[in-house]
């Protein structure tokens, strides 16, 4: 499998009607990569990983994800990648233990596997002392860890994250981003959308899309110098409004 | 099959902690059934009678005394005048006028026919014709018993129109309870299973989860079963509840056997499972889950035979009965309970219900897979 790009888009396209929502996406992400998915609302970042994610059916082009072709092989490829929406959407009405068991459970691990995971898991996010608890009860911020482990439980390859850290305060953020980082550190793919700035910077690379095409791909430093701008930020309004 | 297990297990634990439905789905099914038993009664009772004796006679006290003196009439009012007892009439204060004009008994003793005014509330038009019915036979009796007493001969020419009347009169208070509360029973049901699946996936909608449910490698198949399972068993749940209870306090008997109870129930439980799956899946919000179940209830329960017979139905009515599950499962609950029919007599109505109840799960199913593929926001 080495050598072969965790994500792989080549004319990846979706419309809904009339309205284009992503044209023709283009991208290559290594194995281990954390990679910056940018764009203003509506520029067709969330339609694009629903794609990737066998969500929704691409109305043209090709991808593959973690060695699965996208619309093709939906069930090895849903085994393979772990998703957090930006919306949360854990139960609030299970606990923290039972939302992590429920969510490796329905890939299949055994209760042994689930143990197990759940003591690794669980101290990693800050979550421990909080196994018990329903999840209703806990502030965002908690909130937004749990699903990131509740994705992590079945050990995916490639993590998608859309907009992970939203609401949240930037020490939680982060915290937030370390874990992240663990995750690439043990060789996940993790391709994140988000709407601070600040976070693009800790990216390896960085897309920005703008009503469905990706306008720039580079590192956050190659950006800056292609651009001008002195910081993400910049780099992104400067694009955006181009 | 671990994945369902796990998701089963889930359901439950959701279950488990969501009291306020518990409490609907166990405790209501009873409080229902004791109160619609009562209530839903098709026999005659409480009829108010309101009087105008213009004739003053004792024929004439006869015939109101004997209005007074039936289990269906109570007494109401006594108008003075033509123009009171009409009013009384128009202001809903009873529901049958009778004016015993003058000249009554004089009739009746000669031999001619007596003529007597009834007027009835006919907006409530079933209570209407045979409150009209029952009070002509009570004038009838009295006015030939009176005739006869004072000639020693009864007018054979009114005694057929006595004797069909004859079948209300003995219609035992229980037979309508007994027709009703396996009809109560088939509604429970149906609203338990029907209206908590319809609702459970929009919550999961609703609330975002789905789409973290549909990441997963969950089949649409697991997902449906796992959803319906936990309502299906309570659904069974209930059924069984409602039948005890039925028995103890209703005497309402089991002359055939549970089992064939259960094969009914199941199969009839797949298609209201299947078609609250199919509402919920089509609809975003639980208010318009809830609102597609209702609509459908209420076309089931009309046309199921509960309130109507179904043979007493206009052609294109009794058409779409037999499109009814409903119907169906009704058929199969009086026939079990109160007929003691058994598998060879209801073959027909449970192979229909299987049929239906695949054709709605797998409507449900694909449902799912079109949800799964087009997602939500």
């Amino acid at each position: 499998m080495s050598g072969e790009a965790a994500v792989f888009a080549r004319g990846l396209t979706r419309r809904f009607g009339d309205f284009t929502a992503v044209e023709s996406l283009d991208l290559e992400v290594a194995g281990g990569e954390i990679f910056g998915f940018l764009g203003a609302n509506g520029a067709g970042k969330t339609t694009a990983i629903r794609m990737l994610c066998g969500l929704l059916p691409p109305s043209g082009g090709e991808a593959r994800v973690a060695g699965c072709r996208v619309g093709r092989d939906t069930g090895a490829l849903k085994r393979r990648i772990g998703y957090m929406s930006q919306r949360f959407s854990l139960y609030e009405d299970l606990t923290v233990l039972e939302n992590l068991e429920f969510f490796g459970g329905v890939y299949g691990l055994g209760r042994a596997e689930l143990a197990a995971r759940a003591d690794e898991l669980l101290p990693r996010l800050g979550l421990d002392a909080e196994r018990g608890r329903l999840t209703g009860s806990l502030p965002l911020g908690y909130k937004q860890r749990l699903s990131l482990g509740c994705a992590l439980a079945h050990r995916p390859r490639v993590l998608f994250l859309d907009e992970p850290t939203g609401g949240v305060d930037p020490v939680a953020r982060r915290g937030f981003w370390d874990l992240i980082y663990e995750q690439a550190a043990d060789g996940v793919t993790v391709f994140v959308t988000t709407h601070y700035m600040d976070e693009a910077e800790y990216c390896g690379r960085v897309s920005i899309m703008v009503q469905g095409r990706v306008v720039a791909l580079d590192t956050p430093s190659g950006l800056k110098a292609r651009t001008g701008g002195v910081d993400m930020q910049d780099v992104f309004l400067r694009l955006v409004d181009a | 099959m671990r994945a369902l297990r796990c998701l089963v297990r889930k359901e439950f634990r959701q279950l488990r902690r969501d009291t306020a439905l518990l409490r609907v789905v166990f405790a209501l099914p009873i409080f229902q059934l004791l109160v619609l038993s009562y209530a839903l009664n098709n026999d005659l009772r409480n009829v108010r009678v309101a009087t105008l004796d213009e004739d003053r006679t004792a024929l004439s006290r006869t015939v109101l005394d004997a209005f007074a003196a039936s289990d269906v009439f109570v007494p109401g009012p006594a108008a003075r005048d033509g123009d009171e007892l009409e009013a009384l009439l128009r202001a809903g204060a009873c529901d049958l006028a009778v004016r015993v004009p003058a000249g009554f008994e004089r009739d009746a003793l000669a031999g001619r026919v007596p003529s007597l005014g009834l007027d009835v509330d006919g907006t409530n038009s079933s209570l209407a014709g045979r409150g009209a019915g029952y009070a002509g036979a009570i004038v009838m009796r009295e006015a030939e018993r009176f005739a006869a007493a004072q000639a020693g001969a009864v007018p054979p020419a009114s005694a057929s129109r006595v004797a069909t009347v004859v079948r209300f009169l003995y219609n035992p208070e229980l037979e309508s309870r007994l027709f009703m509360v396996p009809g109560v029973i088939v509604m429970l049901v149906t609203i338990v299973s029907a209206l908590a699946t319809g609702m459970a996936v929009v919550r999961e909608k609703e609330l975002g989860t789905l789409d973290q449910v549909l990441v997963t490698p969950l089949t649409p198949l697991q997902y449906a079963v796992g959803k319906a399972l936990p309502f299906g068993l309570i659904a069974l749940v209930d059924l069984a509840l409602a039948t005890a209870f039925a028995r103890l306090w209703f005497h309402v008997p089991m002359l055939g056997s549970p089992w064939v109870l259960l094969l009914g129930v199941s199969a009839y439980l797949l298609t209201t499972l299947g078609l609250g799956l199919l509402a919920s899946a089509v609809s975003n919000t639980q208010q318009q889950a809830m609102f597609t179940v209702w609509f459908f209830l209420v076309f089931a329960i009309m046309l199921s035979g509960f309130f109507f017979p179904v043979d007493n139905m206009p052609e294109w009515a009794r058409w779409l009965t037999r499109i009814n599950p409903m119907r169906y499962f009704m058929d199969i609950v009086r026939g079990v309970l109160l007929r003691g029919a058994g598998l060879a007599d209801l073959r027909g109505e449970l192979l229909t219900l299987l049929g239906m109840g695949v054709a709605a799960f797998g409507g449900a199913v694909l449902a799912f897979r079109r949800e799964g593929a087009a997602g939500g926001g």
